[in-house]
């Protein structure tokens, strides 16, 4: 969430109004008329995506029916030199299907067919904008699902998911997006259409598989996704335990880890999120305690019964405050509810929030807690905390009102400078959202110049002219001069009143 | 307040990265391609090429191990049976189950994305990777990835060299999840009526079981079963077959290529198919690992005929017995028309003037 990428709704310009039209006459001529929207009200509700502080008009939106018409419009496209954004359900959290005001906003929404569900070979074939929870839907009466679980799985489709490597909270056993899709078809900026990957666990060549999971769109449009599906586990039960330190929890979490178990889901909540989740959800949380674990265990039944003993033992031998496996299904449900909706909860705290996602090395979790206090206090907004356990993955909450002037600005250099923490310690400025336009800035940190140019030549060996969502996920050298001047004093930005570029 | 410390325990060996950078540097600025080297052992893999060696061997050691974070970070010449000794010490092991082949490096296992019997279940050599130090042909070393789980900044790169046979840069060091070892194992026997045919296991993968590995010899099926000693045993009242004696010694000679099967004159091919394909009609003998995704043949056909039956099932097929064929014979299923180009483009975009392992991997990615 940078304010100078921010930009306020722009009436057209004449110019930009010629622009349109000349586009969607071409368009015209490549997919149905039904399939371009260019009106203001049409484009209205793309001008975003789940980040919504950023907005911007697209030239024009057009939703194409067949391969064919995706192929076609990236070769106009590539022979036109206009950028194309491709999006999904525009869930996304960083800005990566952020519209260009010189280019075509691709949706992919009407390629909603599941093509293939291979119960018997465990696979399923579908298109990019199948939403991920339809999968698993749809493989349930078979006994299986499909892993990934992102939070937003209810909306987020899975070519948006390709795009983001995106994760959720079974990926310490279950592994990413990356580990669970097996092959993509995609059609690149000339409209090349290419299988990459397949039903064989390996590919001749280079492993571009795992180039494309994560690229934000920025290599190839995916056409079509053929993503593994897992037998559904018979057993799952979940273990509560509260703390009255966060130094508690979060050495609990490696001594779990230690005593060589793997829980389907391990996940923290600091005092202020539990607070939130439960005054909203009414679960049963221990509100008087400081930090509060969530443990999920499932496999068989037999290994599910003995490493809840396991994990009890090792609780117990934590100082924990408040123990407690949740007996029946109902139970087990509810207490996920409050972590699940703690994002709403904490939203009820204040007219805004920012959500943060960085990675940390888990054992820095105490430090990293209690510096984020000290930068809360500095900046005068209240962060609640929740946090990945498993897998170092932590979501801070910034509480703000955006109608004070100032406080957005200042909630966005407080989300910098806890980005540039989670790097100082070794971890990462995403562990799931992406870059998008939100944390380009951030970058130049976490990389050197050298890894940067390195990252512009893997585009240009896809997108040599730079057509395929431009100025998303890698910042130019430029930007990273301009930043690094910016930012002598991490987050101490001089003159904060002057717009920024 | 300070950032503590991060725990960099168990630090050992010898950072060699400014050397290997002189060398790549001379390397380019003479315009003299380089053969990447560590213990030496899988000269049979591609074809090693008469240029200059670099040696990655005196690069070694453990950079940061915490087990509780399950990450290891290790420079690439690590010899394999260091690295699973320090990690079996810890109660932990890399789940995808590499091959040692004695003098065998962590590196060379990256580069040639070389994955164990745990493959199907436990995930691949790239699954496993979160991040890499490289030398890329600019002779500049690089970062991409890191010591998290979690990480989606930037391409991901590191993954990209996995299996890429050196032929995208140097690899110096590698961040590795790792798993805490399973607390039980047992290896089941059943007889099929039909030789070489995975339906059985492919169904058998549907069922919430705790399969680690799965392979089939002629007719006969090894079912590996891995996790807590009570799954383990309910596990394989629902599999059936007979408990095999010695099986830890069965799968380690699969891994290895030792298995009195490879023991044979004639060339080995690897043929990689979706695990449900039917018997492949090529002449030789067979033995199927990974449920039946990773086929070895023992035969003397020509290589031709192999590619295009892999090709034909929707696989690809290499041979790991480069000595016994032909300078003309490809040693990888060759790749054509835009994804040739587009995998051109991308070693290019690592390794413009082809300074690293010219030959070694797809002659047809060289020009």
């Amino acid at each position: 969430m940078s304010s100078h990428a921010a930009q306020s709704d722009q009436p057209a310009t004449p110019d930009m109004t010629a622009k349109r039209q000349e586009v969607a006459v071409a368009l015209a001529t490549l997919v149905p008329a039904n399939c371009i929207l260019s009106s203001s009200e049409e484009l209205k509700p793309y001008e975003s995506d789940g980040l919504t502080v950023f907005k911007k008009t697209p030239l024009l939106v057009v939703l194409p029916e067949t391969v064919e018409q995706v192929q076609a419009i990236l070769r106009w496209a590539n022979a036109a030199k206009v950028p194309v954004v491709a999006r999904g359900a525009g869930t996304g959290l960083s800005g990566g299907a952020l519209p260009l005001e010189h280019g075509i906003l691709l949706g992919l929404a009407k390629f909603s067919q599941i093509l293939e569900l291979n119960t018997e070979r465990g696979f399923a074939r579908v298109q990019p904008g199948v939403r991920n929870l339809a999968i698993s839907d749809a493989a349930r009466p078979y006994g299986l699902y499909y892993a990934p679980d992102p939070s937003s799985q209810i909306a987020c489709t899975i070519g948006g998911n390709v795009a983001e490597n995106s994760g959720g909270v079974h990926c310490l056993k279950y592994g990413l997006t990356v580990h669970n899709v097996m092959a993509v078809t995609v059609v690149t900026i000339d409209g090349e259409l290419l299988e990459i990957g397949s039903n064989a666990m390996d590919s001749a060549g280079y492993d571009l598989l795992a180039l494309l999971n994560g690229s934000e769109g920025m290599l190839a449009v995916v056409v079509e996704v053929t993503v593994k599906l897992l037998a559904t586990p018979p057993c799952a039960k979940l273990v509560m335990a509260a703390f009255n330190s966060v130094e508690d929890a979060g050495s609990a979490v490696g001594e779990v880890i230690a005593a060589g178990i793997i829980p389907a889901g391990l996940e923290l909540m600091d005092k202020p999120a539990m607070e939130a989740a439960e005054a909203f959800a009414n679960c049963g949380y221990p509100t008087d305690s400081a930090a509060l674990l969530l443990c999920e265990l499932d496999g068989l039944e037999e290994e599910v019964t003995d490493q809840i003993k396991k994990v009890s033992a090792v609780f117990k031998s934590c100082n924990v405050a408040t123990l407690r496996v949740a007996e029946t299904e109902d139970e087990r449900l509810l207490l996920w509810k409050g972590r699940k909706s703690a994002f709403p909860a904490v939203g009820r705290l204040a007219p805004d929030y920012y959500c943060i996602d960085g990675t940390i090395p888990r054992g820095q979790l105490p430090y990293v807690l209690r510096r984020m206090e000290q930068l809360s206090a500095e900046y005068e907004l209240p962060i609640a905390n929740v946090f990945h356990a498993g897998d170092g993955n932590l979501h801070p909450l910034i509480l703000f009102d955006a109608n004070i002037p100032g406080e957005t600005e200042r909630t966005e250099a407080l989300g910098s400078r806890i980005l540039l923490l989670c790097v100082e310690v070794g971890g990462t400025v995403t562990g799931e959202h992406g870059v998008g336009v939100e944390k380009i800035n951030e970058m130049c940190v976490q990389f050197d110049e050298a890894s940067l140019l390195q990252f512009h030549a893997i585009k240009a060996a896809f997108d040599p002219d730079g057509l395929l969502n431009p100025g998303k996920a890698v910042p130019t050298l430029q930007r990273c001069a301009e930043f690094g001047a910016m930012h002598v004093h991490h987050g101490q930005i001089p003159f904060p009143e002057l717009e920024r570029f | 307040m300070n950032v503590p410390d991060q725990d960099r325990k168990n630090q050992s060996g010898q950072d060699n990265t400014e050397q290997l950078v002189d060398q790549v540097q001379q390397a380019i600025s003479t315009h003299t391609p380089i053969n990447i080297v560590g213990g030496s052992s899988k000269s049979f893999l591609g074809r090693c090429s008469e240029h200059k060696s670099l040696h990655t061997s005196e690069h070694t050691g453990v950079v940061n191990y915490e087990p509780t974070e399950l990450v290891v970070t290790v420079r690439t010449g690590t010899p394999m049976k260091e690295l699973n000794r320090l990690l079996a010490d810890n109660g932990q092991m890399l789940p995808f189950e590499p091959p040692v082949f004695n003098t065998g490096t962590i590196g060379g296992v990256l580069a040639c994305g070389l994955s164990g019997p745990a493959r199907p279940f436990a995930g691949s050599a790239r699954d496993y990777v979160l991040g890499m130090r490289v030398i890329n042909g600019l002779g500049q070393a690089l970062r991409f990835g890191g010591e998290v789980m979690k990480n989606v900044a930037g391409y991901d790169a590191a993954r990209l060299h996995v299996g890429a046979y050196g032929t995208l840069g140097v690899l110096l060091e590698a961040s590795m999840k790792v798993l805490p070892v399973p607390e039980a194992e047992l290896t089941l026997q059943r007889e099929l009526t039909q030789p070489n045919v995975t339906a059985d296991l492919v169904a058998l993968m549907r069922q919430p079981l705790p399969i680690s590995a799965a392979s089939i010899i002629e007719s006969t099926q090894y079912i590996r079963l891995s996790g807590s000693a009570s799954a383990v045993e309910a596990a394989a009242k629902t599999c059936g077959g007979e408990p095999v004696n010695n099986a830890a010694e069965y799968w380690r000679s699969l891994r290895e290529l030792d298995h009195a099967f490879f023991n044979d004159d004639r060339p080995l091919w690897r043929i990689s198919v979706p695990e449900f394909t039917a018997p492949m009609d090529l002449e030789g003998d067979w033995l199927l690992d990974w449920a039946g995704a990773q086929r070895f043949l023992k035969t003397e056909l020509d290589a031709e005929k192999i590619y295009a039956a892999a090709a034909a099932v929707k696989g690809h097929a290499s041979c790991y017995s480069s000595a016994q064929m032909q300078a003309s014979e490809p040693l990888f299923q060759p790749l054509a028309g835009a994804m040739l180009s587009l995998q051109k483009r991308v070693r290019d975009s690592f390794d413009a003037n082809r300074i690293f392992n010219p030959g070694r991997y797809h002659p047809e990615l060289d020009f």
